[in-house]
């Protein structure tokens, strides 16, 4: 559940969302100490009495199985250290050295409290990391009950607050409905509100919908979209239509070894479309991940993750290359622990 | 009567006239062109419409040769490239891989002798289990 605010089409007061963006994004739906990767839950088993439709997930993990497929790009040298303090607690240091940007050094820490409601799955979860330069990223996520869970999310560079938002979701039998309150100013009267529903109309379809109304001193509107999607037994098709624009994913996965996926985009705001096509490449005996994409924007990339076995370490090499400006930008990280 | 007067080249005055030696002199030095330019004088004998379908012809020929040459530049370099970061890295690492696994089975096969050259290497496994169990 990354920030709501990147997806919205009103552009969110401040730019620190790219900043943000690592730290909102590591910890989305599983939260299991101290190393896993969050699996992508996909709903509870269709155990319940007699309903064979099962929960659909939630609105934003729609696309997020085909978006995994592409590389990201690099920049720079990173270094991830990452301890686990306990079976509740990790903590995480990154030191950046960049070329473009700025380098810096930042500390992480997750904790992971002790309701546990599932084999992966426990609460609360809090999560936090501060820049050398001050900025904080924190997510708090707890399951209230035993169908909501809500969040908190805050984000500040240096000393501003750049996004507060809290979200409370809903996950019904078959459905999930969840609500996002972002940036809400009661002092200016502005804010984000965002309402998600997604329904599962049988075992291989969910429909679902969203709206955002955003409010400044002097103007207000409202977007609404619709989304649907697919699941084959080896594909899952997602198409979200709405009024900031058109995007299709397609997910496919060829062997256990290959997952493929193409991605449509076109935005109103901007008339532009674009095409991409992905494809991940997992060789568990090479200790191999590699993930490469090619754009309609003349844009080749790649990223190759490798496991030097017998030390926990992990190296990755990234490397971008656009053809039609003739930019190239490579990076590698390190990630021990 | 004088009236009529035979009209005839000779019967001109010669002095309006110029001399025949200095005629052909005249006309080699107006007429002073290069080898190429006579030959393409001969083109001339061709209709117009020949004329320009074969200049049409090879001048767009010239210009898609050219087209097809930087054209050809650009998509070998574009190719190359991107074989370069999409393929690659995943082919130095499953040949490597090959390499190690040719490797240990040989060492196996040296250890074990030649049964053991299967993947698995199993009856040379057996005997240490019952031991720990």
């Amino acid at each position: 559940m990354g920030s709501v605010l990147a997806a919205s089409s009103p552009p969110p007061p401040g730019s620190g969302v790219v900043q943000g963006a690592p730290g909102l994004v590591s910890v989305p739906p599983g939260f299991s100490m101290p190393s896993v990767p969050p699996p992508s839950v996909p709903g509870q088993p269709a155990g319940e009495t007699g309903s064979p439709l099962s929960n659909p997930g939630t609105y934003e993990e729609c696309h997020r199985k085909c978006k995994e497929v592409f590389p990201i790009q690099m920049e720079g040298v990173r270094l991830v250290i990452n301890k686990g303090l306990s079976n509740h607690f990790q903590v995480s240091h990154t030191v950046t050295l960049s070329t473009l940007a700025e380098s810096g050094y930042r500390f992480g820490a997750t904790y992971v409290g002790t309701q546990q409601t599932g084999p992966a799955e426990s609460f609360p979860v809090m999560v936090g990391d501060m820049d050398n330069t001050g900025s904080l990223n924190a997510q708090v996520i707890h399951q209230l009950t035993s169908a909501v869970r809500s969040k908190i999310a805050i984000q500040t560079q240096q000393h501003k607050f750049v996004n507060w938002q809290c979200d409370m979701e809903y996950r019904g039998d078959d459905f999930t409905s969840a609500v996002t309150l972002g940036n809400p100013d009661v002092l200016l009267s502005s804010g984000i509100i965002v309402a998600h529903y997604l329904q599962s109309i049988s075992p291989a379809l969910a429909l679902g919908g969203e709206l955002v109304y955003h409010r400044r001193p002097g103007e207000e509107g409202a977007v609404p979209s619709l989304m649907g999607r697919y699941t084959g037994n080896n594909y899952v098709a997602t198409l979200t239509l709405g009024g900031a624009g058109a995007h299709a994913t397609y997910y496919h996965r060829a062997n256990d070894q290959l997952q493929l996926g193409v991605e449509f985009e076109g935005s109103m705001r901007t008339q532009e479309t674009a095409v991409s096509f992905g494809y991940q490449l997992d060789l568990p005996k090479a200790n191999l991940l590699f993930k490469g994409s090619v754009d309609s924007n003349w844009v080749v990339g790649a990223v190759l993750e490798k496991k030097l076995l017998p030390l926990p370490l992990s190296l990755g090499l990234g490397a971008f290359l656009n053809q039609k400006k003739n930019k190239f930008q490579c990076g590698f990280n390190v990630t021990v622990g | 009567m004088a009236g009529i007067e035979e009209l005839s080249p000779a019967v001109g005055p010669v002095d309006t006239r110029p001399p025949e030696g200095e005629i052909d002199e005249d006309e080699d030095e107006e007429l002073d062109e290069t080898f190429i330019e006579r030959l393409w004088g001969l083109t001339e004998m061709f209709p117009d419409t020949l004329r320009s379908a074969a200049e049409v012809t090879v001048s767009s020929s010239v210009t898609m040769a050219k087209k097809l040459y930087s054209f050809s530049r650009a998509a070998l370099w574009v190719g190359t490239t991107s074989f370069m970061i999409l393929v690659l890295p995943v082919v130095f690492e499953t040949e490597r891989l090959q390499l190690e696994q040719q490797q240990l089975q040989q060492q196996r096969q040296i250890l074990l002798g030649p049964n053991a050259g299967m993947s698995g290497g199993m009856p040379g496994m057996m005997p240490p289990a019952p031991v720990k169990m």
